[in-house]
């Protein structure tokens, strides 16, 4: 597909890298040489300097035989008005990033008036995944699939956990009353592995598990690690994600600490949150966080803009005993660091944004074909799980799993509702592959 | 540096020159001339050459900094060549090796300087490979090769950078293999076109292939002593003068063509520098040898063709212009600094790096009585980076330097007057073929000794390659580990 970029930020880059490795014809337009110059030497991509909002630019860059653009600049108006104009020159399809709270309160009215189809907002999506993440501190990372009757959750294997030590095929034997989960993927040492029935589980693992949410729940209070309930949140930089995070979080009867340098800011957040328990001060002085009851908390979330200052205030907070860091940080080359000083739960707006317009780009690839439901990102992007919903025209329905020939490299993890050996019309299928690129379960399973 | 990659990749140069071989392998079985032994010998060097580099050098990562890519495409111009040169002494044609890696150099870099001296009789398989070698280097080897390995994908924009012509790199499709298909598309249907019109004008489809090779690699290797002037046709003399324009223009446009953007083509900034250069040069030049020639067509005949074969540095002849006027020399000196298009098959500075001296010059002008004033250097309608202009400037100080430095070490044999040496270098870092006096078009290049013709290579070498990847290989620090 014909796909067009606007904005060599630092999203725009990570897409176009990504969009061009599933060998797509990538155009990237932007207004400056330097930022262009670096896209051009690394990646295979077209360049075009210009200002995106700008017809011509549009025109040169081949809007109008474009099947997507992509507007990621940092505007939200510049964005707008690329989709707007992308979609009178001919482009099939739009995405535009939309973060300022006040538009996403007139989004429906603006997505169709401007001609976009998906307004993606980065901070947003972001708040949802941190949401997730204090409502089921256990986990590392939580995804949920087919609309939440299924849950991915990771968690890193410790000593003292049950499951180490033995193959996966005689742990109900050994373990009496051990809900049954699927094992659906093992990170270590930076590698994706997708165990089979003789894996041994080792400490330090990074174990993804999925079930559905009753199970998962009990899994983890058989293993211990689900003794914590959430209900003191100190919540560290009072920007955009915080604000959704602490809109979606209060109601939830979350209490929420907010710490913010920025004297104003404070008060506007104060103001617009009035539950939230708002503090002016600097959120990497030690003597501030400890006065502000850092060791009561229950998790501690760091939203800052540098990521250097996440980590080491995350660090920070990890060795006072807050049972539960969760570190945003979108450098992809930190995250291994991150992980190995203990900090499990990172989030990264990058790779959240990156994801879901991936889904949305492979969704249009096949729209005859099955789509993509849900894209979740393992490893940094090492390996993908997926959800598809099969339609009846595809070759593989009624057949037992057994029978049909899977693509090697990837697992058919979960077929909804559980227990069946086959695929029907209607079932949720979420498969983990270690490599990029599916876009259609016709690819991985057939007769 | 990343040593496996780079090893990994002239393998696979190596073995593609093995396959480019096969054509004129062809050849050879079909007529018989006794040269089949010296391809089947360089095709099995090679095949045991690449293979094992390509092979166990996979490298275990991929990525190909600008270090590595122009390393690449200097060391595999020079391993071409090297290889190249084999059949020319294995079949007897060229029996010295350092005659022979001239001539191959010669061929891969579009020059068309020959040393050979007489033409009677010549296996015919070699002659095909001597003229093939223009036609791949012409579109460039490494393009060549993105085009047939679709594994390469990633940073490969050195590579091509490298070896296409021009301030910069124009990709006409967002994928760099696509880029490079439909550049050997277009260049392969327009040879075709070419060869079957010469066929039609009367040549034997030999000399077509022979001829069209030469054409489209702007290179001008003949397999005859006059050149294109034996043929003595008109008809012949103007197909072929449509043709060097043709391949002077930046292939980039002749995509737009075909995309429907004619008008757009045709409003190219560039394009209409080349065409007012290329129309003023044969006014002036067919008005002054006018006397020599009678008539006006027939001046216009000689002298259209004669500015065709040096502006697109194709280097072919119909006439001795060693024996026209004076300052018809001296523009034709001139025309070979200049050359074609960026982005076409042709050598020299190329149009749009004098365009663009021509406008820094008279910015500069302008600013010493008006510092003040800000200035912004447009061409295509658009501004032209500060950095850019730079880099033309250093770019044409290099190449003059090139050129005086050549001069000066081919002056060392003692030889030849000033003339013939200052064209010589010249020719030979335009990649034209022919120059002044004792190189002129009517004579050749083998009088100068291995001395003279290894500076030459290299000259070409450079030229052909825009002359920094072969500079860097004298860089101390890039053999450096880092």
């Amino acid at each position: 597909m014909r796909i067009l970029v606007v904005g060599d930020g630092k999203i725009g880059h990570t897409l176009a890298e990504h969009l061009a490795r599933e060998a797509h014809d990538v155009v990237i337009v932007d207004r400056s040489d330097e930022v262009l110059q670096r896209s051009e030497d690394t990646l295979d991509v077209l360049c075009v300097r210009g200002n995106g909002a700008n017809a011509a630019t549009l025109v040169d860059a081949g809007a109008d035989k474009a099947d997507i653009l992509i507007a990621a600049t940092a505007g939200d108006e510049t964005n707008m008005l690329c989709c707007l104009i992308a979609k009178r020159l001919g482009t099939k399809y739009t995405i535009a990033r939309i973060r300022d709270p006040e538009y996403n309160e007139s989004l429906t009215l603006l997505q169709r008036e401007m001609g976009i189809d998906v307004a993606i907002n980065p901070e947003r999506a972001t708040a949802l995944e941190i949401s997730r993440l204090l409502r089921f501190p256990f986990a590392n990372n939580i995804e949920s699939f087919a609309k939440g009757r299924v849950e991915m959750v990771e968690f890193r294997a410790q000593e003292k956990d049950v499951v180490v030590g033995y193959p996966l095929k005689d742990l109900s034997r050994k373990l009496h009353g051990l809900p049954l989960v699927l094992y659906a993927a093992v990170e270590r040492d930076g590698n994706v592995i997708i165990p089979n029935g003789d894996f041994i589980i080792r400490p330090g693992d990074r174990v993804h598990v999925a079930a559905d949410m009753l199970t998962i729940t009990s899994y983890f209070r058989y293993l211990g690690k689900n003794s914590l309930r959430v209900k003191n949140v100190m919540l560290l930089g009072g920007g955009r994600i915080s604000y959704y995070l602490a809109k979606m979080i209060v109601p939830m009867g979350i209490h929420v600490s907010m710490i913010e340098l920025n004297g104003q800011k404070a008060n506007a957040l104060s103001e617009s949150l009035p539950e939230v328990n708002v503090i002016h001060g600097d959120g990497t002085d030690q003597d501030l966080l400890e006065q502000e009851g850092l060791t009561q908390m229950d998790a501690f979330v760091t939203l800052c803009d540098r990521d250097e200052e996440n980590l080491m205030t995350g660090l920070f907070a990890a060795r006072q005993g807050v049972p539960k860091v969760i570190v945003k940080n979108n450098r992809v080359a930190y995250a291994d660091l991150i992980s190995a000083m203990g900090l499990d739960s990172i989030v990264s707006p990058k790779s959240i944004t990156c994801a879901n317009i991936l889904r949305y780009v492979r969704a249009r690839e096949n729209v005859g074909g099955t789509k993509v439901e849900r894209l979740y990102r393992l490893v940094n992007g090492k390996a993908e799980a997926l959800e598809f919903i099969p339609k009846a025209t595809d070759s593989y329905i009624g057949i037992p799993l057994r029978n049909l020939h899977i693509r090697p490299g990837t697992l058919v993890a979960v077929i909804v509702p559980f227990g069946n050996d086959h695929i029907e019309v209607g079932d949720s299928v979420v498969i983990i592959a270690c490599e990029s690129g599916i876009s259609d379960l016709n690819e991985v399973i057939r007769k | 540096m990343n040593r496996r990659l780079v090893v990994h990749l002239l393998g696979a140069i190596l073995l593609i020159e093995a396959l480019a071989m096969l054509p004129s392998c062809l050849i050879a079985l079909v007529y018989g001339d006794g040269d089949v032994y010296a391809f089947l010998i360089t095709i099995l060097l090679l095949a045991a050459l690449g293979l094992p580099c390509w092979h166990f050098a996979r490298p275990l990562e991929k990525n190909l900094r600008a270090r590595e890519g122009f390393l690449v495409v200097a060391l595999s111009w020079v391993l071409l060549s090297a290889f190249g040169a084999l059949p020319f002494v294995l079949s007897g044609l060229i029996p010295n090796y350092v005659d022979a890696l001239f001539e191959a150099v010669s061929g891969f870099t579009t020059t068309g300087a020959t040393v050979l001296t007489q033409f009677d009789h010549l296996p015919r398989g070699v002659m095909f490979w001597r003229s093939f070698t223009h036609w791949i280097g012409g579109m460039g080897v490494l393009v060549l090769t993105l085009a047939l390995l679709p594994q390469m994908t990633g940073r490969t924009s050195h590579l091509v950078r490298a070896e296409s012509p021009g301030p910069s790199l124009s990709k006409i499709v967002p994928k760099m293999g696509d880029t490079a298909k439909i550049l050997y598309l277009i260049y392969g249907v327009l040879t075709l076109i070419e060869f079957a019109v010469l066929i039609l004008a009367g040549m034997s489809p030999y000399d077509a292939a022979i001829h069209a090779m030469g054409t489209a690699g702007t290179g001008g290797f003949s397999n005859y002593g006059q050149s294109v002037g034996a043929f003595n046709s008109p008809l012949i003399d103007g197909v072929i003068t449509f043709f060097m324009v043709l391949f002077g223009v930046n292939f980039a446009l002749f995509y737009r063509v075909l995309t429907g953007g004619w008008r757009d083509a045709l409003r190219s900034e560039e394009l209409r520098w080349y065409l007012c250069l290329y129309v003023g040069s044969v006014l002036f030049v067919s008005l002054m040898i006018l006397p020599q020639y009678g008539g006006f067509f027939t001046a216009l005949r000689y002298g259209s063709f004669q500015i065709a074969s040096i502006m697109s540095t194709t280097g072919y002849a119909t006439a001795d212009f060693n024996l026209w006027p004076q300052a018809v020399k001296a523009l034709i000196v001139i025309l070979m600094f200049i050359g074609s298009c960026a982005g076409s098959t042709a050598g020299g500075l190329k149009v749009v790096r004098i365009a663009l001296l021509c406008k820094l010059g008279r910015r500069e002008v302008r600013h010493t009585f008006q510092p003040r004033k800000v200035q912004v250097v447009r061409f295509e309608g658009k501004g032209v980076e500060e950095k850019q202009l730079t880099q033309v400037a250093v770019f044409f100080f290099v190449y003059i330097l090139l050129v005086l430095v050549g001069m000066f070490l081919i002056s060392l044999e003692g030889k030849f007057d000033i003339e013939t040496n200052f064209t010589a270098a010249l020719t030979c870092v335009s990649n034209v073929g022919p120059g002044m006096a004792h190189v002129g078009p009517v004579e050749n290049f083998a009088a100068y000794g291995p001395f003279a013709k290894l500076v030459l290579s290299l000259l070409m070498l450079a030229g052909r390659l825009e002359l920094f990847p072969i500079l860097v290989l004298f860089h101390p620090a890039i053999w450096r580990r880092g």
